[in-house]
């Protein structure tokens, strides 16, 4: 075989102001590099990645006729990009160009100068020996459909939604409850403003219900989603609504009659509904279903009451779930919360303590859509509360018997829900336990101070247990600023339990295999510059999914979603890094050790031909199938065996 | 299924009833409980001094004695289980290394295997078993409203016992249960009965056992269930001569008595009266 002519290489030492020059010896280093084999230009320059040293970069390619650039610099995470295009606008094909990391891995960890200088020089040689194997490579090109899934219409899920409709493109909402809102239609005001939640939330349900191009599937789960970025198929579980959609014109009249009852969740278990139900008055869509474990006629064959009566026969006992499918090019994941399962709290004993609520069930209380038309009364016997204390972190920063973090907003709507008590029960008492108070928002500060001039009392101490007697509900705290053990009296306690990722979310999560934390939220791309983003293609973060957050950080975080959606949607197609596995079709035999390797879905092995087959648009490029292949048929472009051998045989 | 048995030493003196009830109610139900030879006080009496070493002696010992016979070890008393426990605890690494061999030099006892300390109720649930148990009930405790009362050292340190959830522990109540009894779910099962203020503070010890009384009889309790002698000292013998006092049982009382131990047996006139009458009026003996 006749030996490639060893190509043109041109060798950009960084400084990194003293990150890399303060250890390594960079005037040495450059003249030994300009020694190489095959080098034409060694350069040093301050800062590369700066304006000027991208310059001397394309300057030198056109220059010298490079066709091959090895930048020393930082790691290839922070500045590849910046330096492969630097070099494609010098007319260099980028993936020609590689970094040669002498910071982290040389400059930062090595202490003597003349070593660091020579390790950098080693590391210089193995980029050399990598780049004059590369082959130049073309991004490759799928073809992108511009359709959006949103899963959960909560506030978040209802924003991205709206965002990514109004900028002209189709949206699939996808939401398991049987009308959009989420726990927002749920609060009674909203902190620190106390503008009623329903008032700001309904004109966003009402538009999102509108929409024409958000396609609304409520009662619905994502069963499946198979495909990649710019390319998912999903598959969608409709349940069985046992109404028929298109004729129910929701007047309400079933409802009325329905003699069949059961607990009602979205009441926090504080009151029963009908059989045949609506989550609330102001529901979108405003369709009622029947809950078959409740109906009599589905459990007993009697009744069949909303059939009779039912002014245009949309009542279906017969229905049966369907599916649907969908094809999208991005998926925001909007799955929102659940508070802590109180009866985890063994001290709290909140389970056989019906004056012991949590704090969604306090907002049922106040909200004028609740079971006592907003009237503050207590659960077991109707009575209006006088003394109501707010139990904080129950649950939360408590790794013994919850979970370790701060729910982030209990302390806010504590003090926002005393404030409404006292403003409801004139000469009631509200006593709120914490063991600190965060307020970091706008205007959040203002409104705890607020709260404590309006005479509501606030105790530090963490509350070590809470049990009935007689009519009352007995609190043992302490107040750690007077140093003393207190012994609470109180007509009614709302705990602020901890905010937990909903767990139907976590399940669709791990299907779907995005990345969890050891709590269960969804982990974003990057804590900082990658909020929105996970770590697999084509899936956005939107809401308390990926972590406890307050009413306007989740709206926000929808809208980043949402741009993040139509930044992938405004390019014509999308390309995918070219770095990927190939398979050497003449060596495979088809044994799918590959397949099986593979974490990403991205080879199949085709039976027709008994082939390996990459698919470039899911493959990450990790190597694993390379390591796997017996017969070494497959190898990653521009990382081949040949250039591994290479690079380690520098000296 | 045999078993080395600690007694302890108030099971020898006070709580007598606890023990032999224990021993014959074992049988019934499937497993033998054979005595240790020679052993000494657990070393509760020395957990509240500031000599760690000193309270350390006792149970070492027992635990090097039991470890001769066998691996695991079997005892009643809350208190002798929280202490051997937390020395096993202590031999099986999580301590001063230093601490160990000391101890160890000192007792002039082999340690020749690791001990499991476990308690009759460990026994009963994971060993025999309920539905095994369940067959083996031959007069059903039915509607017996109890309230199963752990007190504090059957849970605490939980991560060190890992008997049971420290604030809501349930095995004693499972075992209700299976003898067909109710057990009420009450607010004061691991709260402290007042231990050995009983001896010098009489006063707060009563104030510790009435909460508890008294909370158990509003959730609907007609009997308290009790693992521990002193336990059982306080709630039965300390609330105010006002109240009507609520019976206080040992498990292992309830357990024989369904098992078919004969009233003599299940050495009631260690209790007060209330409990005979009481089991009298339910028509259980």
């Amino acid at each position: 075989m006749q030996r490639a002519r060893q190509p043109r290489v041109g060798v950009f030492v960084c400084h990194c102001g003293i990150n890399i020059a303060g250890v390594v010896k960079v005037p040495d280093l450059v003249a030994e590099a300009s020694l190489l084999p095959g080098v034409v230009t060694a350069r040093d320059y301050v800062y590369c990645c700066s304006d000027p040293g991208q310059k001397i970069i394309r300057d030198a390619v056109r220059n010298d006729r490079l066709e091959r650039v090895v930048v020393a610099c930082c790691s290839p995470t922070l500045h590849e990009g910046t330096f492969r295009n630097a070099c494609a606008e010098a007319g260099l094909n980028p993936y020609l160009c590689e970094i040669a990391n002498i910071r982290e891995q040389c400059a930062w960890v090595t202490a003597d100068r003349d070593a660091a200088t020579a390790k950098a020089l080693g590391i210089i040689k193995t980029a050399i020996a990598k780049a004059t194997l590369d082959r130049p490579l073309e991004p490759v090109g799928l073809p992108l459909t511009k359709r959006a899934l949103v899963v959960g219409a909560g506030i978040a899920g209802i924003q991205a939604s709206l965002d990514i409709a109004n900028a002209g493109y189709d949206v699939v909402l996808v939401d398991k409850e049987p009308s959009i809102g989420g726990h927002m239609a749920q609060l009674s005001e909203t902190f620190p403003t106390l503008d009623c939640s329903q008032c700001i939330l309904t004109p966003r349900t009402v538009e999102t219900g509108r929409h024409p191009r958000i396609r609304l599937l409520t009662y619905s789960e994502v069963a499946s989603v198979s495909g990649f970025v710019g390319n998912f198929k999903v598959r969608i579980r409709l349940k069985p609504r046992y109404v028929d959609f298109d004729s129910c014109t929701g007047c309400g009249l079933c409802m009325e009659k329905c003699p069949g009852r059961a607990e009602s969740a979205f009441e926090r278990g504080m009151t029963r509904r009908k059989a045949i139900y609506r989550l609330l008055p102001q529901a979108v869509p405003n369709r009622p279903v029947i809950d078959p474990e409740a109906c009599m006629y589905m459990k007993k064959g009697k009744c069949g009451t909303c059939a009779r009566i039912c002014p245009t026969q949309a009542i279906r006992f017969d229905d049966t779930e369907r599916f649907v499918e969908e094809e999208v090019g991005a998926i925001v994941l909007a799955t929102g919360y659940e508070l802590l399962d109180a009866t985890r709290l063994g001290s709290y004993g909140v389970a056989d303590v019906p004056d012991v609520i949590d704090g969604l069930a306090f907002e049922r209380l106040l909200s004028a859509s609740g079971p006592t038309s907003g009237e503050v009364k207590r659960p077991s016997d109707g009575k209006v509360p006088k003394h109501v204390v707010f139990v904080q972190c129950a649950g939360s920063r408590d790794s013994t018997s919850g979970v370790p973090y701060c729910s982030k907003i209990c302390c806010m709507y504590t003090a926002k829900q005393a404030i409404l008590y006292k403003h409801r029960v004139h000469d009631g008492e509200a006593t709120v336990c914490y063991i600190d108070v965060r307020t970091p928002g706008k205007g959040f500060e203002e409104f705890y101070r607020r709260a404590t001039d309006e005479g509501i009392q606030y105790l530090r101490g963490k509350v070590s247990k809470i049990f009935r007697q007689g009519d009352k509900v007995i609190i043992w705290t302490a107040d750690t600023l007077a140093g003393r053990k207190l012994e609470l009296e109180a007509d009614m306690v709302v705990l602020s339990t901890a905010v937990v990722a909903n767990p139907a979310g976590v399940e669709l999560a791990r299907r779907l295999k995005i990345q969890l934390d050891p709590h269960g939220f969804m982990t974003e791309a990057h804590p900082k510059l990658r909020p929105v983003e996970t770590l697999a293609a084509g899936f956005f973060l939107a809401g308390c999914g990926q972590g406890p957050k307050d009413i306007p950080e989740t709206v926000s975080q929808a809208s980043a979603a949402a741009a993040k959606v139509l930044a992938l949607f405004g390019q014509d197609k999308m390309f995918h890094s070219p770095t990927t596995a190939e398979v050497d079709e003449d060596v495979c035999v088809g044994c799918g050790y590959c397949e099986r390797t593979c974490a990403y879905d991205a080879v199949k092995v085709d039976s027709a031909r008994r082939i390996a087959v990459v698919n470039p648009a899911l493959c990450e490029g990790c190597g694993a199938c390379g390591v796997a292949c017996p017969s070494g048929a497959i190898s990653h472009r521009n990382f081949t065996r040949q250039a591994i051998c290479s690079m380690i045989g520098q000296d | 299924m045999d078993y080395v048995y600690y007694p302890g030493c108030t099971l020898f003196t006070k709580a007598r009833n606890l023990d032999e009830c224990a021993r014959k109610a074992a049988e019934r139900v499937g497993f033998t409980l054979n005595e240790m030879p020679s052993w000494n006080c657990c070393g509760a009496i020395y957990n509240t001094t500031s000599d760690d070493l000193a309270a350390q002696v006792g149970p070492v010992r027992n635990l090097a004695k039991a470890s001769q016979l066998g691996d695991r070890l079997v005892t009643l008393c809350a208190a002798c289980y929280n202490v051997l426990k937390r020395a096993q605890d202590m031999l099986n690494g999580h301590g001063d290394a230093l601490v160990r061999d000391r101890l160890l030099a000192f007792v002039e006892e082999p340690l020749v295997q690791p001990v499991k300390v476990l308690h009759f109720l460990e026994v009963l649930k994971n060993d025999i078993g309920w539905d095994n148990l369940r067959s083996r009930v031959v007069r059903e405790l039915a509607g017996l409203k109890v309230a199963c009362y752990y007190g504090c050292l059957m849970v605490r340190p939980a991560e060190v016992l890992s008997f049971d959830n420290p604030e809501n522990p349930q095995v004693m109540d499972e075992l209700m249960g299976v003898l067909g009894a109710a057990p009420v779910r009450f607010d004061f099962k691991a709260e402290c009965c007042g231990g050995y203020l009983v001896v010098n503070r009489r006063d707060v010890a009563r104030q510790c056992s009435d909460r508890i009384v008294e909370n158990a009889r509003a959730w609907g309790a007609e009997a308290i269930v009790t693992t521990c002698p002193l336990c059982q000292f306080n709630l039965e013998r300390l609330p105010a001569a006002s109240a009507s006092p609520l019976p206080v049982f040992y498990f292992t009382q309830l357990l024989g008595l369904a098992a078919g131990l004969s009233e003599h047996e299940l050495g009631l006139t260690s209790n007060t009266p209330t409990a005979t009458e009481f089991l009298r009026a339910k028509g259980l003996t």
